[in-house]
């Protein structure tokens, strides 16, 4: 028994570390014994620290725009009640169905000189374009816009839950002791909730630092755009591959950084339910205000951008033809991608429960799939299919594909999962041993249920996440298997933006169920 | 709880099994024939519905199925290395002569003598050691405000970097494959350091930081940003032809015209081409395909969205096409593109061309 228990407990980890961290090592082992190239000191003596820099600017852009947009709205929507704070707390996870790249087609259209808006300030005006000021989306700052404004609903979700499951004893106490809101709110509720959703952002930062779409599109020098520029542009897809290692430091110094401060200041909650608390009622014009704000951030966040995609394909009389095959292909791939990510991500997260040495070793080698871009991936399977003379064919380049997004995307799912089971109270973990439930029993009895929000909604973040991926699939996929992404991106490439418009909403289409049932679930777990 | 992870389980093996057995856009293949179908594998960089149309005339003509795997050309490069020799790949399609010298240089293609094509395609848009074919040309040129500038002034791409034109030009990023080729050129008429001196001036020039696409260059032409935009020419065609006004208008508004490097040097000319690859073996297929392509049916479908010119002189030009002004090609050979382009990048960094 106990050795059986100890190859149970080893060995399909082991399997799983395998499988979601090779894709990454070998493109970075490749990468780095390939030699140096003339373009290698290239990039070292001119391109690597502009690369670097800009892109830290950018995270830190995002990650102040992500907080500023999700922890005020859980905050209001889990502590308060105002006119359609119903609707607000599961609408505000609806951009998660949105990809950074459409995001950045849309609102580059809206906001361009040639675009709307402009064009009505210079027809009422008479101004010429050179005349007057106007926020620059092709800037820094726009791309951490454009990224925010589709991951801050990662953040949302981690600290809505935070809020709501707060002990309401700490709050009720605090209350009772006469601190007003605001302090309610910066010295009691969010020193507590603070880990968590570090955690949350810690996500949405690695998704924004892979990004690579949304910054070339908007002409940013990330490492992500410098990564595809050496292999695309320099025919060296070994020098992109030993940059991306500069994109996976930077996300496992995140990782460290974050676990370093939930160790200082994690809690363990004794209750493993989400104690709804009563909500205030705030006064009739704050109510407005809050409303006001919550709509301000899904307009921008969601509905303007997507409202402009049905326009101009309205406006082009863009034809929805042959676009059931694509869609069939992208869920056919999201449902078996998100299967096996999911499969992953439970895995990983039980097997290194006991250890936080092992729990940040998993989460570091899951996060260095979740930061590479994932052309680097790409390039990653076909070192692999090189060295096994495979031929990207049939069932081999499916198998290939739902491999990268495993590895790409487990983290998506180790985090939530991760983040339930470091709520779980240790005293639960001796109870069951003591009342001899162990290995799989256990799990199956004590553990599945207790982390089940947690995993229903890493289920949910994988689908929808693999349905908006687009490179590894544009570089994997096997013939017949062209996804809405890939069609979206070839028309976008080709600068038809309108043709683009009906495969890209056709993807916030398929994310919009997920995301809604994820809502629907969250909303559930709150309430009991 | 044990319920719902039957329901997951089952749920993951109906996925797997629907997978296994459906193919979303098995098309052609299921058509009962007798004879062993002949297939031709097809990796191509475009992606046009009249390519579509293209492909389906040829399949009905040679009764042979096309397979077509579209992405980028890195990426289909990538992919053909990896698969080596068990690469399904018989026919690479590419946008521009640098992708097409690539995969050569690769060693992933392989020459296709034919009297018939060498015949057809005129020495300057073929390789010539028959390493590949060119089917259509593009034109990378200027755009302009006609109101700001007369074509006289911008004869040459030397104009780009006069002092006049300081704060007036928009152009992509320099990691575009258009540049790239443009810059190889320069590199390989004036040296790497002229070309280097004239990507800086330009960028001096610049009414704002490189971005979006081409067509997004020529509306902030209209829309008054700059009065100066490097594009290919068919997305101004494409303007003119577009279904919406407000693009016809920016098409109006703006002129385009082709520059030289020197007086009487010719103009940059790039091609969409196709290649043989190594491990084709059914090469008469290949060639079958080749010349349809430049038949004139082929050169009509094949130019037909894409606003391309068509490469024999014969057939008619697409519609729109007929407003761009005449021009004689340089006589660089597009080869140089391919050879420079890695020079050409390094150049535009060390330039502070985004």
């Amino acid at each position: 028994m106990p050795h059986a228990n100890l190859f149970l407990r080893t060995i399909p980890p082991l399997l799983v570390v395998a499988l979601v961290g090779l894709p990454v090592f070998v493109a970075v082992v490749t990468g780095l014994t390939a030699g140096d190239g003339a373009t290698w000191d290239h990039i070292l003596q001119n391109r690597l620290v502009p690369y670097t820099l800009t892109t830290l600017s950018v995270l830190l852009m995002t990650a102040i725009m992500i907080l500023g947009l999700a922890v005020p709205a859980a905050w209001m929507i889990t502590q308060y009640d105002f006119p359609g704070r119903g609707i607000f707390s599961w609408a505000m996870i609806l951009p998660l169905a949105m990809p950074g790249y459409v995001m950045a087609y849309s609102w580059a259209d809206l906001m361009g000189v040639a675009g709307p808006l402009q064009s009505w300030i210079r027809d009422v005006s008479g101004l010429s374009a050179r005349d007057y000021w106007f926020p620059n989306l092709f800037s820094s700052v726009g791309l951490a816009f454009v990224l925010a404004s589709t991951l801050f609903p990662y953040v949302y979700i981690t600290a809505r839950a935070a809020f709501a499951m707060q002990s309401r004893t700490s709050i009720e106490a605090a209350r009772s002791l006469g601190a007003r809101p605001i302090d309610l709110f910066w010295r009691v509720a969010l020193p507590v909730a603070l880990p968590t959703i570090l955690g949350g952002l810690c996500l949405a930062l690695m998704e924004a630092a892979a990004d690579y779409g949304a910054a070339d599109f908007l002409g940013i020098q990330t490492l992500g755009v410098g990564i595809i520029r050496s292999w695309q542009s320099f025919g060296e897809p070994n020098t992109a591959a030993r940059l991306a290692l500069a994109l996976i430091l930077i996300a496992g110094a995140f990782l460290i950084a974050a676990r370093l401060f939930q160790g200082q200041r994690g809690t363990q909650q004794t209750s493993s339910r989400w104690q709804s608390q009563e909500r205030s009622k705030l006064s009739p014009l704050t109510g407005i205000g809050v409303t006001a704000l919550c709509s301000i951030i899904l307009l921008i966040c969601f509905a303007v951008p997507v409202l402009r995609l049905i326009w101009l394909a309205l406006e082009n009389r863009v034809s929805a033809a042959d676009l059931g095959p694509l869609l069939r292909a992208t869920l056919l791939l999201g449902a078996m991608g998100a299967a096996m990510a999911f499969l992953s991500a439970i895995i990983f997260s039980l097997s290194s429960k006991r250890s936080a040495t092992l729990q940040l070793a998993t989460r570091i080698i899951a996060a260095a799939g979740y930061a590479a871009p994932g052309a680097v991936l790409g390039l990653g399977a076909l070192f692999i299919i090189r060295e096994t003379g495979q031929a990207l064919y049939g069932s081999v380049a499916i198998g290939f594909l739902v491999w990268i997004y495993v590895s790409r995307f487990t983290s998506a799912g180790v985090e939530p999962i991760q983040a339930s089971l470091a709520r779980l109270p240790k005293n639960l973990d001796l109870a069951a041993q003591s009342l001899g439930s162990t290995g799989l029993k256990q799990f199956l009895r004590v553990d599945l249920p207790l982390i089940a929000p947690g995993a229903f909604a890493a289920g949910l973040i994988l689908f929808v996440e693999i349905l908006k991926e687009l490179p590894a699939t544009l570089m994997l996929r096997p013939f017949g298997w062209d996804t809405l992404a890939v069609r979206a991106h070839a028309y976008a490439t080709d600068e038809r933006l309108a043709q683009a418009t009906l495969p890209s909403l056709l993807i916030v289409l398929a994310g919009l169920a997920p995301v809604l049932l994820l809502s629907w679930r969250l909303g559930q777990t709150e309430r009991t | 709880m044990i319920n719902k992870i039957k329901t997951l389980t089952g749920l993951s093996l109906l996925i797997g099994a629907v997978a296994a057995c459906s193919n979303p856009t098995a098309s052609t293949s299921d058509e009962a024939t007798a004879d062993p179908q002949k297939v031709l594998t097809i990796y191509s960089s475009r992606h046009y519905d009249s390519d579509k149309a293209l492909y389906a005339m040829f399949e009905e003509e040679t009764g042979a199925r096309l397979d077509v795997r579209e992405a980028g050309a890195s990426q289909l490069l990538e992919t053909m290395k990896a698969e080596g020799d068990q690469s399904p790949a018989d026919v690479v399609i590419a946008a521009d002569a640098g992708s097409l010298w690539r995969f050569k240089d690769a060693g992933l293609t392989q020459p296709l003598e034919s009297e018939a094509l060498e015949a057809a395609v005129p020495e300057s848009y073929r390789a010539a050691d028959s390493q590949w074919y060119g089917v259509a040309r593009r034109i990378r040129g200027i755009a302009y405000d006609p109101n700001r500038w007369d074509a006289a002034s911008l004869s040459t791409w030397d104009t780009l970097a006069q002092a006049d034109k300081a704060g007036e030009i928009c152009v992509r990023s320099s990691s575009n494959i258009y540049n790239l080729s443009l810059m190889g050129e320069l590199i390989h008429r004036y040296g790497e350091e002229s070309a280097q001196n004239w990507a800086t001036a330009v960028v001096e020039n610049m009414a704002r930081n490189p971005q979006g696409g081409d067509t997004d260059q020529i509306r902030a032409i209209a829309a008054g940003e700059c009065s100066i935009a490097i594009v290919n020419h068919y997305y101004w065609v494409r303007l003119g032809a577009s279904e919406s006004e407000a693009d016809q208008q920016v098409a109006a508004n703006t002129s385009f015209l082709i520059p030289e490097f020197v007086e009487g040097s010719g103009s940059h000319v790039n091609i969409t081409g196709v290649a043989m690859t190594k491990t084709a073996d059914d090469t008469e297929l290949v060639e079958q395909f080749v010349a349809f392509l430049l038949t004139e049916n082929g050169q009509f479908y094949i130019t037909r969205d894409t606003k391309e010119l068509p490469l024999l002189s014969t057939t008619p030009l697409p519609e729109g096409v007929d407003r761009l002004p005449t021009f004689a090609p340089s006589d660089t050979h597009l080869d140089v593109y391919g050879e420079n382009q890695a020079d050409a990048q390094r150049l535009f960094d060390l330039a502070g061309w985004n």
